[in-house]
């Protein structure tokens, strides 16, 4: 999203800003109104802080729209499905062991259960095979994902070459593992992806 | 300041107009940047409310009584505390504050889920967006907190109710807001499936939190709602059917009903259409109970007067909503087909459609007999005012099927429960709750209706003991270690499951307590210093009255004497404060000496300064802090259930947590209900001398014949302490007296005030056929789900050969190992 996420620690970034306009809005105010007693006091600097908060949301607002540098903040699409198939697969776990409570339980019959945990099995295979890099397909429909979005944004045409190659390069060198466009790290063999690059 | 804040809202305004077209400007188009220009602004909204809300509190802390909110709803003597409270006790600013926390909750819903369900989120804002930009309206053209005098600015302010100058009073209704406002997430995620198409079960787990945290906060607000009636209104009571609070209630049984209802999809994928619908409508009674209360289309305690204006911009607003949600409902209804069949009536999934039908019909039957006065009043011209009796003669059926459902529910399992595995269930349950009955029979308990609520509490409390024993021995057997530690790893594990068991626990305790109401004792006694008065264990001694003044306030002050069996218990000061600005209307300041198995509750009626003498009600309320100890178990088990589990939080939760749901139902049911049965008649002073059986029809038109004087929700005459009561019982003495019969009485009340609706036996054609409409609807619902049930039942096998081709096809041998390694390593 926007700089708040950036990765660069050393970078000043837009909140930064506000939030110290907002603390010398704040003194300013304070020294020029004197307000009486505490509980004023307080309320008085809560309504410069929103104030302030409201500038940092404009600044929000407007941002997506003129940025130039706009898509590189963003993550890449394919990631996040990922990381979504790796939870639903959690889930499905969850669900198999809750299954195999339930039946312990007598809640449910022999051939309920049967049923329901073949299916169940079936969908975690399923989520698993996905999510094996090995698999062919997923790389492709990552990529297709990909294409597809970017081709929307008009001005990036640059950057949708730049991000196919980089997919291309997260084979890992040692293992032949793929990983994640953003990993440091082989998942496979913990070797730096970085030098791999 | 006043002119900051109003263009604050007008920038409020325009910021979220701007995010709604953005958003849905964005999903169409697919523009990323302009969806995150959109949530920019949704976020800008937030930060606005929350300078606009600075504003108006710093207006009541400095006291700027230009503001005309301001001078109408504080005054310079008030505490700080109230002065802070101001912001949400009058129309203008609740409706401010609603803005507010919607403005907030979205903030934190959208940001929470911006990556997680990235499709919905635009819709997701444009929906939120437009709910807020529908009060954001209504405050520029017709409410604005900030508008000022023109001229003249007073001196000091009127003051708030002296009413609503009690700390529950005080948050009662941000907690009540808090869970309203809450019920707009949910629906704004329901609604963006529905526009997207995206409606797999993804939405659910985005919005189950929500809603458990919403309704806990609904039933925060309607227990604090609760002991308010009991510690200010003084009538001995907690919930007397009042318009408003039976607003509160409305959503909370249709959020109920949807807790539960979901673990049938999340489990069977079932009820797909059924939880959108239940969505929908929890957001459209939220609005509609805003509107109830702030339009003055209902006559009640705390509404907020008539309003004409505001009634048609509500009215509009409802029809759009109506349309909209279920336009697209309809629309998408083929994606929305369920995906399993309903085997067996003796199934789980069964056990929740009967418990959402009740909730439903709870839900509806409240919403028709709180709108009756004024249906009535539009057909036949006359306002009917009807009273807890009626409220009571259903809801407390009602309630006993839904505390029996709590305890069927958990033992039965899912798809089809064989014999063998009911009686396995059933059999300690069972035995627990007959042993209580006979037992309580056995010492003279009445059965109807607290003996059988003490035996259904029995029942449920086996259920759910059984659930916790036999869980641990499953654990301990399949990781081997001791019952306590199975017993903690098995709550932590499946929260949500165990929490709404705990919830369920609760739900029982404060039945428990509207069970107690059926034993409550009540006395009145006109008392000179030195007389005593027994009531139940207790005995009373009046010693004096006096009267003091802090300034804000004149108070008088009773003091009296407690004896418990014999022994000094202490003093209480039961007292009438005469609030400044408002000395018209006195508050009853209840003296209470609370302990676990009962309330000795004492309100001064009137006295006479001068000779010392003073009027009394005496209550002994048995069990009633079970009620609210009941609650702190509930909150405590939605707390469990919400504990952060990251993604486990879905999976694991197919059982419980819903089940809190069923408790709030009962809780709104139970109390006017029980409290019923034993009625005092209220000897009327200056009253003429009557016959034996023209005592026993007083009586019992006392108990049938409602107070009309609007400020103490309708109680019947034998409980009312208003001096409209006195006045009117004294003219029912009258009226017996000089011969009329039951209808003759009843039609000369209708004819004095215009409003009387006697339980069973109403008066005139129209209000017959209405009170069967509400039996209709049920009728025509438990028809409509048979007949759903009906339908599934014969939609078989074909899906189910289908689920099982697909896991047939799995041969991949590695992949079947891995899984079972995963699974080993999960627990």
């Amino acid at each position: 999203m926007s700089s708040e996420n950036s990765t660069d620690a050393n970078s000043f970034r837009p909140w930064h800003l506000f939030v110290i306009a907002g603390l010398v809005a704040s003194t300013l105010g304070v020294v020029v109104v004197r307000p009486g007693d505490a509980v004023v006091l307080v309320i008085f600097v809560a309504a410069i802080g929103s104030a302030a908060g409201v500038g940092f949301a404009l600044y929000r607002t407007l941002w997506p729209l003129v940025a130039t540098d706009f898509i590189k903040h963003t993550e890449i699409v394919g990631v996040r499905t990922r990381a979504a198939i790796d939870r639903e697969k959690t889930l499905v776990l969850r669900s198999i062991k809750e299954l195999e409570f339930d039946r312990a339980m007598g809640k449910v019959s022999d051939t309920d259960f049967q049923l329901m945990d073949r299916r169940l099995r079936a969908h975690a295979l399923a989520l698993m095979k996905q999510l094996d890099v090995s698999m062919p397909g997923y790389r492709d429909v990552i990529e297709q994902e990909l294409a597809q979005r970017l081709a929307i944004d008009l001005q990036s045409d640059d950057i949708q070459v730049d991000r196919v190659i980089k997919a291309d390069r997260l084979v890992c060198a040692s293992c032949g593992t793929e990983n994640d466009t953003d990993a440091k790290f082989c998942k496979g063999c913990a070797a730096s992806l970085v030098e791999a690059e | 300041m006043a002119t900051i804040g109003s263009y604050t809202l007008l920038a409020a305004f325009i910021a979220c107009a701007y995010a709604i077209a953005a958003s849905v400007a964005g999903a169409r188009r697919r523009s990323l940047r302009l969806v995150e220009s959109g949530v920019g602004a949704f976020y800008t909204v937030t930060a606005l409310m929350t300078l606009a809300s600075s504003i108006i509190i710093h207006a009541f802390v400095t006291e700027n009584y230009t503001i005309r909110y301001v001078d109408r709803y504080s005054d310079s003597v008030q505490p700080l505390f109230y002065k802070l409270t101001s912001y949400w006790g009058g129309l203008d600013g609740s409706i401010m504050f609603w803005v507010f926390l919607l403005s907030v909750f979205g903030a934190i819903a959208v940001k929470a889920n911006r990556e997680r369900q990235r499709e919905l989120i635009p819709y997701v804002v444009a929906v939120i967006g437009a709910v807020q930009l529908f009060f954001l309206f209504v405050m520029i053209v017709h409410k604005d907190p900030f508008a000022t005098y023109l001229t003249e600015t007073p001196v000091d302010g009127r003051g708030l109710n002296p009413l609503l100058q009690n700390p529950y009073m005080a948050i009662h209704p941000p907690s009540l807001y808090t869970g309203f406002v809450g019920m707009t997430i949910p629906f704004a995620f329901g609604m963006a499936a529905l526009i997207t198409g995206f409606l797999d079960d993804s939405w659910l787990r985005a919005v189950r939190r929500w809603t458990m945290f919403s309704w806990l906060f609904l039933s925060l607000g309607l227990t604090l709602g609760m002991i308010w009636a009991y510690e200010e209104l003084g009538w001995g009571g907690f919930w007397g059917w009042d318009p408003v609070e039976n607003a509160g209630a409305l959503p909370w049984f249709t959020a109920t009903a949807f807790l539960h209802s979901v673990m049938v999809q999340e489990r069977r994928s079932m009820l797909r259409i059924w939880n959108v619908t239940l969505v929908i409508l929890t957001f459209f009674l939220t609005i509609f109970g805003t509107f109830m209360t702030r339009s003055g289309i209902v006559q009640s305690v705390h509404a907020f007067g008539e309003d004409a204006e505001l009634t048609l911009l509500f009215s509009v607003f409802m029809v759009i909503i109506l349309v909209f949600s279920f336009g697209w409902v309809i629309y998408r209804l083929p994606l929305l087909r369920a995906r399993n069949e309903l085997e067996s009536w003796a199934s789980r999934e069964a056990a929740f459609l009967l418990n959402n039908w009740i909730l439903l019909f709870a839900a509806f039957f409240i919403l028709f007999a709180t709108m009756f006065p004024t249906i009535s009043e539009a057909f036949t011209g006359q306002r009917i005012t009807v009273g807890p009796p009626f409220f009571n003669t259903w809801m407390v059926p009602i309630g006993l099927v839904l505390l029996l459902l709590t305890g069927i529910g958990p033992l039965l399992a899912w798809r089809k429960s064989t014999l063998s595995n009911l009686v396995y269930q059933f059999v300690w349950p069972m035995g627990v709750a007959v042993a209580t009955a006979v037992g309580l029979s056995a010492i003279g308990f009445r059965v109807w209706v607290s003996g059988l609520c003490f035996a259904l509490c029995a029942f449920v409390l086996g259920t759910i003991s059984q659930e916790f024993v036999r869980g641990a021995g499953v654990r301990r057997g399949a990781t081997g270690t001791d019952i306590v530690t199975a017993l903690v790893g098995l709550i932590m594990r499946s929260r949500r499951r165990y929490g709404g068991y705990v919830v369920h626990i609760g739900i029982v305790l404060m039945f428990l307590g509207f069970a107690g109401a059926g034993y409550k004792l009540e006395t009145q006694a006109l008392m000179n210093p030195g007389d005593e008065v027994e009531l139940g264990q207790f005995l009373v001694r009046y010693e004096r009255v006096s009267e003091t003044d802090d300034g804000q306030k004149q108070m008088v002050t009773g003091h009296m004497t407690i004896f418990k069996d014999g022994q000094a218990a202490g003093e209480l000061f039961p007292a009438r404060w005469f609030f400044r600005k408002h000395e018209t209307e006195p508050t009853t300041e209840v003296a209470i000496r609370r302990s676990l198995s009962e309330d000795l509750y004492i309100t001064l009626a009137t006295y006479d300064l001068a000779d010392q003498s003073a009027a009394f009600q005496i209550t002994v309320n048995p069990l009633v802090n079970w009620i609210w100890f009941g609650f702190a178990i509930m909150a405590l088990g939605t707390g469990l259930a919400l504990l952060p589990e990251s993604s486990l939080a879905f999976v694991s939760a197919k059982v419980p947590a819903g089940a809190a749901t069923t408790s709030l139902v009962l809780v709104s049911v139970l109390l006017g209900g029980m409290g019923a049965t034993a009625k005092a008649q209220i000897a009327v002073p200056d009253g003429a001398e009557l016959g034996a059986d023209q005592q026993r029809l007083e009586a019992e038109l006392q108990d049938e014949l409602v107070c009309v004087c609007g400020s103490c929700s309708h109680l019947p005459l034998s409980t009312c302490t208003c001096a409209t009561a006195t006045d009117m019982r004294l003219r029912l003495n009258n009226q017996v007296a000089m011969g009329k019969d039951r209808d003759g009485v009843y039609q000369h009340f209708i004819d004095t005030y215009g409003s009387q609706e006697p339980i069973g036996a109403p008066i005139g054609t129209f209000n017959q056929l209405s009170w069967f409409f509400p039996m209709l609807v049920g009728g025509v619902c438990l028809v409509g789900v048979g007949f759903v049930a009906l339908r599934w039942s014969r939609r078989d096998s074909e899906l189910q050969a289908l689920q099982v081709s697909v896991s047939a096809d799995d041969q991949d041998q590695q992949l079947e190992a891995r899984l079972d390694d995963e699974l080993r390593k999960l627990d």
